[in-house]
């Protein structure tokens, strides 16, 4: 926990270099600076300890809410069913339709978002002129800021009627609609945060890769993304984590229907959207109540997950370097 | 045997509106080292750059005048560059290993030009490794990153990076300039070896060194090339005033 080095018995009784021993004489020698240190790292760990804290306290929560439907012996059974139709009676609290509407919209936007974001991030970084650069990047910046709320006004408005007429759907607020509108809201994310990684790269590897009679393409992918690795999947682990969490813009244009998909062409309800849609409208401690805190439980555990495993894929990326 | 292998023919270099080179006539001979001397600025390694087309890349960089290797003009738009680069490998100022293992840098560019056997791949490495006298401190650690190794150790790695696409010439943009006298003096060794094989061409700021390791000498001065010819003759008789100024440190 010291942050200066140098003297190790520095503070201790056995301490007998200079300094220690004029302290008893003079005491604005050592001991001011003694205690700053201790207040400064007493007051980093106890902001590192409310952080942990804090994570640890919404999980006991969320758990202790969910657990009263576990327990109860009738609906329990009714998790694994395959509809999610909490006000009929008896009720059914089925997940599946939920996991499966979220997994759907959220790897959908991942498949869209990703090679766009990156694809984009290459091009600006090693291929725009910097004319071009300076306009396109700001204005993709630009569309991180637009609240999800408008990217789900877009979504109904412009591209729910676009899917249904393409695919001649009987609606247009499809698991596609979702992953699309979503994609829109990590892609400047990934882009913007992939477009610094890769222009940090030192130009002495491009160099290098070039006089090895790489092409340009080949130094590009073989070289210099590579030695961004960490930057690029850090951007995409936050477009992903902006997309995974979303609420308002899947429950406007996602249709909300509480069966499990077939296919992304079918309305479908996700975990934060039935959460968000619901929970203003349950009897606080009734079994829907607690059937909504097992879904944020899941959701919980599932975000967890899929942190883990990006950490690390990361990792072992990383290995090479 | 020690015929001509590169010729440069009144070539003139333009960054923008400014001229780095100024009509440079200059002869490179096959399997002897050249060393190019003059102060900082003076265009040398601009020149270096030009033999493998390494210019290419910055934008406002315009060249005029002839390059032959081997009798063929490499400043003409139709010749491809990668197969130009493939001939003429090159070791940079500062070492730059890619963020890579010690196996994938090697590799790197035998792998690109279509290698894909593993058994060849792994001897091509080792060959490689050898030739720059690196095999035996590395070959433990193969597959650990290059990045580990300590700046001698990478400038060699990076010399045998460029020795795996089994170049004709090799290029050295004052390969020892940001080494220790050890690793420098392996590095010159290695030189000495290697003009067995290659035509080694480098730039260097060490006096020393160039009289040390190499064959020919040519002085450039303000981007001009002021006196070329046999090392020995160079350092020991100058032609040129200039020339004695800056080899015996009056000016530069």
């Amino acid at each position: 926990m010291k942050l200066s080095g140098g003297n190790p018995l520095a503070g201790t009784e056995m301490d007998l270099s200079p300094a220690k021993r004029s302290a008893g004489q003079n005491p604005r020698w050592r001991q001011p600076r003694a205690l700053l240190e201790k207040v400064v790292e007493t007051g980093l760990f106890l902001a590192a300890l409310t952080g942990v804290v804090t994570i640890i306290l919404i999980f006991l929560f969320l758990f202790k809410e969910a657990v009263p439907l576990l327990l109860a012996p009738g609906p329990t059974a009714s998790l694994t069913a395959k509809n999610w139709y909490p006000v009929s009676t008896p009720p059914v609290f089925g997940l599946w339709p939920l996991i499966a509407g979220s997994l759907l919209v959220t790897f959908g936007a991942i498949a869209i978002s990703v090679p766009l974001g990156v694809g984009a991030a290459v091009y600006l970084a090693m291929v725009a002129k910097p004319t071009v650069r300076e306009f396109v990047k700001p204005a993709i910046e630009i569309l991180a800021g637009v609240p999800s709320v408008v990217l789900g006004f877009f979504g109904i408005a412009v591209l729910a009627p676009l899917i249904q007429d393409i695919f001649g759907l009987p609606t247009g607020l499809t698991a596609l609609t979702g992953a699309v509108t979503l994609a829109f809201m990590a892609i400047p994310t990934i882009t913007s945060i992939s477009e610094d990684a890769i222009a940090a790269v030192p130009g002495k590897y491009l160099e290098a890769a070039l006089s090895l009679g790489a092409t340009k393409w080949q130094s590009i992918v073989t070289v210099v993304v590579p030695a961004a690795l960490s930057g690029v999947s850090a951007a995409i682990m936050l477009g992903i984590g902006r997309a995974i969490g979303e609420t308002m813009t899947v429950l406007m244009v996602t249709g909300n229907a509480g069966v499990i998909p077939d296919s992304f062409l079918v309305p479908v309800r996700t975990m934060t959207a039935t959460i968000a849609a619901e929970m203003g409208e349950v009897a606080r401690g009734s079994l829907h109540y607690h059937a909504l805190f097992v879904v944020g439980a899941v959701l919980f555990i599932m975000t967890f997950m899929i942190n883990l495993i990006a950490d690390l894929i990361s990792r072992r990326l990383k290995k090479g370097a | 045997m020690e015929q001509e292998k590169i010729v440069a023919t009144g070539l003139n270099l333009f960054y923008g509106e400014f001229q780095a080179l100024k009509n440079i006539n200059l002869s490179i001979r096959g399997n002897q080292v050249t060393a190019l001397i003059g102060p900082s600025g003076c265009g040398k390694s601009t020149f270096l750059r030009c033999l493998n087309r390494m210019n290419d890349i910055i934008p406002s960089c315009r060249v005029t005048g002839r390059i032959t290797f081997d009798g063929i003009d490499i400043n003409q738009p139709e010749i491809d560059v990668v197969a130009l680069r493939k001939r003429v490998g090159m070791v940079f100022q500062a070492p730059n290993p890619f963020p890579k293992t010690i196996y994938d840098n090697v590799a790197f560019a035998p792998k690109l030009h279509g290698l894909k056997d593993k058994r060849k791949l792994d001897e091509v490495v080792e060959t490689a490794l050898r030739q720059a006298a690196l095999w035996d401190e590395v070959k433990d650690r193969l597959h650990k990153p290059a990045l580990g190794l300590s700046g001698g150790q990478q400038q060699r790695l990076c010399i045998s990076r460029a020795l795996a696409i089994q170049p004709e010439v090799l290029l050295m943009d004052e390969p020892t300039s940001a080494l220790d006298p050890i690793s420098t003096l392996k590095i010159e060794e290695l030189i000495r070896e290697l003009k067995e094989m290659y035509t080694i061409v480098i730039v260097t700021h060490n006096m020393q060194q160039a009289a040390r390791i190499s064959d020919n000498t040519a002085f450039f001065l303000v981007g001009e090339v002021v006196e070329v010819g046999t090392t020995d003759v160079l350092f020991t008789r100058p032609q040129d005033q200039r020339t004695e100024d800056y080899i015996t440190g009056r000016f530069g």
